[in-house]
């Protein structure tokens, strides 16, 4: 019996590529600021008032809350992010909590990529339950598609890289679309 | 089947990496083994992934894994002394030019299955035991359904960490504890476990054992904080993406049970919506103890590859972990009743 394996050597993690080629948050390039010049049309001395989904018991509930306003969409929902971020913490423990945002970028296809990190240096591993990791990708899916309509889909990498998971449970080599029924009516 | 699939993945090699990717040739940087209940798992890791070529001689008793053209590099000072009864050892052998590592098998050795994962590149070689998924002698012919328990975690990876312990081992321990009880019950099952201590194993991994074993259902089982139990299915749109929105398919299965699985790693459980859906009822309704509980959806790393009914469960941690065994139990051995 002869078995004769040949493997395929697929270019991967295109978006990863892309991230290393950016250079990191100053760069961006000609594409991304083409989709950036439909930032929102306000006064510049106006706040930016955002809707952030906030994980709490088992569900996202949503918090209205006033952002500096910035005249382009890739820093207005890297404002919005940091808001969610600040607002997650004093609520119970979540995946969030142990989370950083280190860059957040918006590419043509309108597609914004969350790049994420553990809130401690020292973190080895993001702890958490399958429940509490999908509301964690949900609250910055949802946050994302719901205060930016342009944006078509959130991807979510960990310290510049496709990863797996967060926390070992949810698909993070995907990228998402908002979901309603993890919110909670209030 | 296998000249088929072998013609097709060397027409994409030579596609993507160029006519001579078989002349660079495959270097091996570690090699791991794993002894489950069912089989022995060998794993190749490649510095880059590569052709290669596995041969069983006439008697059988012997394996022999070197490259597909080009030098077979092995970069590791010493193979592991394995000696489990289904595999004897390993050594590396030199016939002239050639160069490879020769797997003796033991008595136990059954059927050899061999497949490739990338990001890191592997080569998978399990070696069946030649018993594990017998006829049972009171019905020759029919195979006692396998049911694989996912103890979630393990090794360098805890989970989460609670008063009672740390996820990776309470899991361990529900899942002996659920095939303790499956094993005692009426019902004909295998048992399988995709890790029996603390080790790690990567999603693909026990994917990939459950898709080997011919996994009649998979239950992952997690901890979360507090007394309830929850039973998780996969997003349906988990696998509807278009490859730009997930990851290259990455696994070429060559003995696996259908071509689609072969060119679709990733996406084996999107064929399963409805049967994981009737596993997660029954086995949300036992441990809610209350009909019309339903398992919610989520978009799970564990299940997507999975060719079979699957669920995920989160036992919360000041659950009876008996109780929650027996409701685990009750909630599979239903289901296998009423398919078989
Ligand atoms: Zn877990």
């Amino acid at each position: 019996m002869t078995i004769m394996a040949l493997v395929l050597i697929v270019a991967g993690g295109g978006g990863y590529l892309w991230f290393r080629m950016a250079g990191g948050p100053q760069a961006v390039s000609s594409v991304q600021q083409e989709a950036q010049t439909t930032a929102p049309a306000a006064r510049p001395d106006e706040p930016f008032m955002a809707t952030l989904f906030v994980p709490a018991d088992g569900a996202l509930g949503n918090v209205i809350v006033a952002v500096k306003r910035h005249p382009e969409l890739q820093l207005q929902a890297r404002e919005v992010v940091a808001a969610l971020f600040a607002a997650d913490q004093g609520k119970r423990a979540s995946v969030v909590n142990e989370l950083r945002l280190r860059a957040l970028y918006l590419d043509a296809s309108w597609t914004v990529t969350v790049d994420l990190s553990a809130a401690s240096p020292n973190q080895k591993e993001i702890r958490a339950s399958a429940e509490d990791e999908l509301l964690a990708v949900y609250a910055l899916v949802n946050t994302l598609t719901q205060n930016f309509p342009e944006v078509r889909q959130v991807r979510l990498l960990m310290d510049g890289r496709v990863t797996q998971t967060l926390a070992g449970h949810i698909d993070l080599s995907r990228a998402y679309v908002k979901r309603t029924d993890l919110v909670k009516n209030q | 089947m296998r000249t088929i699939i072998g013609s097709l993945c060397a027409c994409l090699v030579f596609i993507s990496s160029g006519a001579n990717a078989a002349e660079k040739g495959l270097a091996i940087k570690g090699v791991r083994y794993f002894s489950y209940s069912g089989f022995t798992r060998i794993v190749f890791e490649a510095e880059e992934a590569a052709p290669y070529v596995l041969t069983k001689p006439g008697d059988g008793r012997t394996l022999h894994f070197s490259s597909y053209g080009g030098p077979f590099t092995v970069k590791v000072t010493q193979l592991p002394p394995i000696n489990d009864g289904v595999v004897k050892g390993m050594e590396l052998s030199q016939d002239g030019e050639h160069r490879s590592i020769l797997i003796t098998l033991g008595p136990a050795a059954g059927d050899t299955k061999d497949f490739v994962l990338r990001g890191p590149d592997r080569i998978v070689v399990d070696v069946l035991r030649g018993t594990a998924i017998a006829p049972s002698p009171e019905a020759p012919g029919a195979k006692a359904p396998v049911i694989v328990l996912d103890p979630g975690h393990g090794g360098a990876e805890t989970g989460i960490v609670t008063g009672q312990g740390v996820e990776k081992a309470l899991m361990l321990e529900l899942a002996l504890t659920i095939k303790r009880i499956l094993r005692k019950s009426g019902t004909r099952m295998t048992v399988v476990l995709t890790r029996e201590q603390d080790q790690a194993a990567t999603h693909d991994e026990r994917a990939a054992l459950a898709n080997t074993s011919g996994a009649f259902l998979f239950v992952s089982l997690h901890a979360a904080q507090g007394s309830a139990g929850r039973v998780f299915i996969l997003d349906p749109d988990e696998g509807q993406s278009s490859p730009s929105a997930g990851r290259p398919s990455d696994f070429l299965g060559f003995d696996a049970v259908s071509e689609q699985q072969q060119m679709l790693w990733g996406t084996q459980q999107a064929g399963h919506s409805q049967e994981s859906g009737r596993l997660g009822r029954n086995i949300a309704r036992a441990l809610a103890g209350r009909e019309g509980t339903e398992p919610a959806q989520a978009p799970l790393a564990q299940l997507k590859a999975v060719d079979a009914a699957a669920v995920l469960i989160e036992a919360g941690t000041a659950m009876s972990r008996v109780k929650a065994a027996e409701a685990i139990a009750q909630g599979i051995e239903q289901y296998v009743r009423e398919k078989r």
